[in-house]
């Protein structure tokens, strides 16, 4: 077990490396010298002496290899360098920003789980009735209604109107509601009909009739069972969207001004802030290596069958 | 079932966690201190607020805690600001300030010519960065003659020098204390300190930042004790926090909707007001591409646009007409150009003129076998210029032109602008105290679109010629008779399209008086503003 986390873990320098280099590439491929974008936020007409001054100033004179390898080095060190666009430390940004978007996800994770587990449960245990059908209304609205819109209704109604929450910005609990319960509401959606399914199939399976067979309780056929069986393919879905939920909060951060790392992020692909985006990848690669590292785990605790590494229990 | 009881208290844990960190973030001061406190909203954070830097610093911030030597007024007047008088030499190299006594920065030391020489010399020891202004490029030297005299030596004689001067960067003044033990401010500040009316107190980063008022300041002192900003990035959010009374004012261009502007107005519930032009929202036309190079076709496109519908369908009347590309009411210009009206008749006139002749069951013109096919280049974030793009393709439909909209992210967007690789594109002018000066010197940059623009014209050498003269004569007479040809030539050769006239919008609570416009237009006038 430990040999295989280890592995795990060893495996993430080369995904690492190669994320690294792939970024450093698509990053400079898009059109626009950071240095003219430096120029045009800062209200200077870009001249080509300018131009050449700024690009100096940034280390975008150099070598593209020299670049790269200078900045490998220093990343080896946590040193990812300084902001194009604020001039203060990346990693002092970064972790400026994570917390935020840390706790909106972990909000949005914990609502996703209080609504879908016992929405999906019950779908599947009182199928085609009406409250499977609500739920599935609610499926729908939630795969389909768009994160920016349903933040604004949210806002319309629980502050404009009921004057229940503030609009935005981040500080008391209150200030969470709106923004996690924008960014739960697709997953929750699609977690409740993935439970009810999954608890539909394993309730048909034959090791269900089985143990009804043997006379168990129907509350211990159900817990021990069917959920148990039937989290299975919730929690890799659920780990996956662990990085999903990090990773594309931007709209919800920018919707309530949450100051987070997406909108960090969004800053500064707009201002071609490569060392930002560069950390940004990095560490989003290690977050998405993570959580399947932590899902595969959960498997081996749901499912003993299963043998991580090919190991002996 | 034991494992599901763990599933719930690790569940249980992870709330714990969210009700613990919930009180993590920041959060500006409370209800009771908000009696004499503004609130109002920002799109950026503020920055690090060094007067002799740019971004990340949001000249709105830089503004209020810094001040100039001179003040820009209503229509290009210079007024005195930290400098009370001055006198120019004969030869209009030499300006001599006679500095406001008493004035102290915000930390109670003096600001005396010692002070302001300190600052001029940190902008000249980075003159690389602002070699864009040639205020700062025409500096020769300067000198603190006395305690209260400041002397700054030019190259040249430079006209527009006191206009520069009144720039909200890079020559404001920091405060001794402010300056990092290198002195040099090109690598930073240690405390934004400044002689202006406003403190920064408070600062969360990304967040929010609350300004006080300077109790040292020389001037009449703020009627507010506090003014907060919040960082709100999305303008619909804006409206909303608005609506909930979480921000008092919202102010500047683009801040908000144009339908969110109109419903708010229209609402009767909050104060609103327009300020009068401030820039020019305009095209350039590329004189040096396809059948843009023809004059009768670029004069075509002036008369078959219906500017008067964008002001009325796209604008809701939040902005005024443009005939020339810049406002009467700026410097120098009003020389009463006469505009090219609306008219399909001599637009389509005009091009038979030029060989573009609209063969029978077709939808555009052709020569020669060619349609007549032209590319708008337009910032794609930019809901506006993509309405006005929309109207104009129909329009243009009308006379037989076909407009095709290439809309792009703002980077590329520039790019194309930089290259030339348009016939018509979007080029706002830069606004007071910019205007003309300030514009009409970068025409003759290359990596402008106004430069690529006029780049076809067979007079470009004799325009940038007088653009430099301009510059340089002390004569007022010559000025404004250079002035008249410069902007005259670009007028008749139709290489703007002016649309409207750009304009500062104020939304505000009723309770929020006193809310003004500044004449340049990166400035809050905070000053005056009350709330009760």
């Amino acid at each position: 077990m430990v040999r295989y986390v280890f592995m795990r873990l060893a495996g993430l320098v080369p995904v690492l490396l190669g994320i690294s280099l792939v970024t450093f590439i698509l990053v400079r491929l898009v059109p626009c010298d950071p240095a003219e974008v430096y120029l045009r936020l800062s209200q200077i007409p870009p001249t080509p002496e300018m131009v050449a001054s700024v690009r100096a100033d940034l280390g975008l004179d150099r070598p593209l290899y020299a670049q790269y390898l200078d900045w490998l080095w220093k990343a080896a060190h946590l040193d990812f360098g300084v902001s194009f666009a604020t001039k203060q430390p990346v990693l002092a940004e970064i972790t400026r920003c994570f917390p935020a978007t840390l706790q909106l996800t972990l909000a949005s994770m914990a609502l996703v789980l209080l609504v879908s587990l016992p929405a999906g449960i019950l779908a599947a245990l009182y199928k085609d009735s009406i409250f499977d059908q609500f739920s599935r209304l609610l499926a729908f609205l939630g795969a389909s209604v768009p994160n920016f819109w349903l933040g604004f209704l949210l806002i319309y109604l629980f502050s404009l109107k009921l004057d229940l929450l503030p609009v935005l910005g981040r500080g008391t609990p209150a200030h969470l509601a709106l923004p996690a319960a924008t960014l739960a509401l697709s997953y929750a959606a699609t977690y409740t009909r993935l439970l009810r399914t999954s608890m539909l199939d394993c309730m048909s399976a034959d090791f269900v009739l089985y143990a009804r067979a043997r006379g168990l309780r129907e509350r211990l056929v159900l817990g021990r069972h069917v959920l148990k069986n039937a989290l299975l393919p919730v929690t890799t879905a659920f780990g996956m969207s662990i990085g999903h939920m990090l990773a594309g909060s931007v709209i919800v951060e920018n919707v309530f001004a949450w100051p987070g790392v997406g909108r960090l992020c969004v800053y500064s692909i707009f201002n071609r802030d490569y060392p930002v985006i560069q950390c940004y990848a990095l560490i989003m690669a290690v977050i998405f290596v993570t959580c399947n590292l932590v899902v595969d785990m959960a498997y081996r605790f749901l499912d003993p069958r299963i043998r991580l590494g090919g190991g002996r229990q | 079932m034991s494992r599901l009881k763990h599933a719930s208290a690790a569940l249980f844990m992870l709330l714990a966690l969210l009700v613990l960190t919930a009180g993590c973030g920041g959060k500006p001061a409370g209800d009771a201190a908000r009696a004499k406190s503004l609130t109002f909203s920002w799109s950026k954070d503020i920055g690090d607020l060094n007067p002799h830097l740019y971004s990340p610093s949001q000249m709105f911030a830089q503004a209020m805690v810094y001040e100039p030597l001179v003040k820009y007024a209503e229509g290009g007047k210079i007024e005195p600001c930290l400098a009370e008088s001055w006198t120019v030499s004969a030869d209009g190299r030499e300006y001599t300030f006679k500095l406001r006594r008493g004035v102290k920065f915000s930390d109670g030391s003096a600001f005396d010519a010692k002070a302001a020489k300190k600052n001029f010399d940190a902008v000249l020891a980075n003159a690389q960065r602002h070699q864009w202004l040639d205020l700062v490029n025409q500096i020769q030297d300067t000198e603190a003659v006395d305690e209260y005299t400041l002397k700054v030596v030019f190259k040249n004689a430079y006209y527009p020098a006191l206009q520069e001067l009144s720039l909200i960067r890079p020559l404001r003044f920091l405060g001794p204390a402010g300056f990092p033990d290198s002195g040099k401010t090109s690598e930073g500040i240690k405390k934004p300190i400044g002689t202006g009316p406003w403190v920064l107190s408070e600062y969360k980063k990304g967040e929010y930042a609350v300004f006080t008022r300077n109790e040292h300041y020389w001037g009449a002192k703020p009627k507010l004790e506090k003014v907060t900003v919040k960082v709100i990035p999305d303008g619909e959010s804006r409206v909303l926090a608005f609506e909930k009374g979480e921000i008092d004012l919202i102010f500047g261009s683009g801040t908000i909707s144009l339908d969110s502007f109109k419903q708010l107005r229209d609402s009767n519930k909050y104060g609103t007001m327009i300020s009068g032009p401030m820039s020019t929202r305009t095209l350039a036309v590329n004189s040096n591409r396809g059948p843009t190079r023809d004059l009768r076709v670029r004069r075509a496109l002036q008369h078959g646009f219906n500017k008067q519908a964008v002001i009325d369908g796209v604008f809701l009347g939040t902005e005024k007409k443009a005939d020339t590309l810049f406002s009467p009411n700026f410097p120098y210009c009003d020389l009463g150009l006469k505009p090219l009206e609306y008219s399909v008749e001599k637009a389509g006139a005009l091009l038979d003129e030029a060989g573009w002749i609209k063969p029978a069951g077709k939808e555009f013109r052709e020569k020669d076998g060619v349609p007549l096919e032209l590319e708008l280049c337009f910032d794609s974030t930019n809901n506006i210029q993509k309405a006005v793009a929309e109207v104009m393709q129909g329009d243009l439909k009308k006379i037989g032109v076909s407009l095709k909209l290439v809309g792009e992210e703002s980077q590329s967007y520039n790019q194309r602008q930089k290259d030339g690789n348009f016939h018509l594109i979007f080029s706002d002018t830069w606004g007071a105290p910019y205007d003309p000066h300030s514009l009409v010197s970068s025409m003759r940059v290359p990596s402008h679109a106004d430069y690529q623009a006029q780049s076809g014209l067979p007079m470009k050498a004799d325009i940038d010629r007088k653009i430099g003269e301009v510059l340089l004569t002390t004569d007022e007479k010559a000025r404004r008779e250079l002035y008249s040809q410069i902007l005259g030539t670009l007028h008749d050769q139709a290489v703007y399209l002016p649309v409207s006239y750009q304009t500062n919008m104020a939304v505000y609570h009723k309770n929020v008086s006193g809310v003004t416009f500044s004449p340049q237009v990166n400035e809050i006038p905070l000053d005056g503003i009350d709330k009760t």
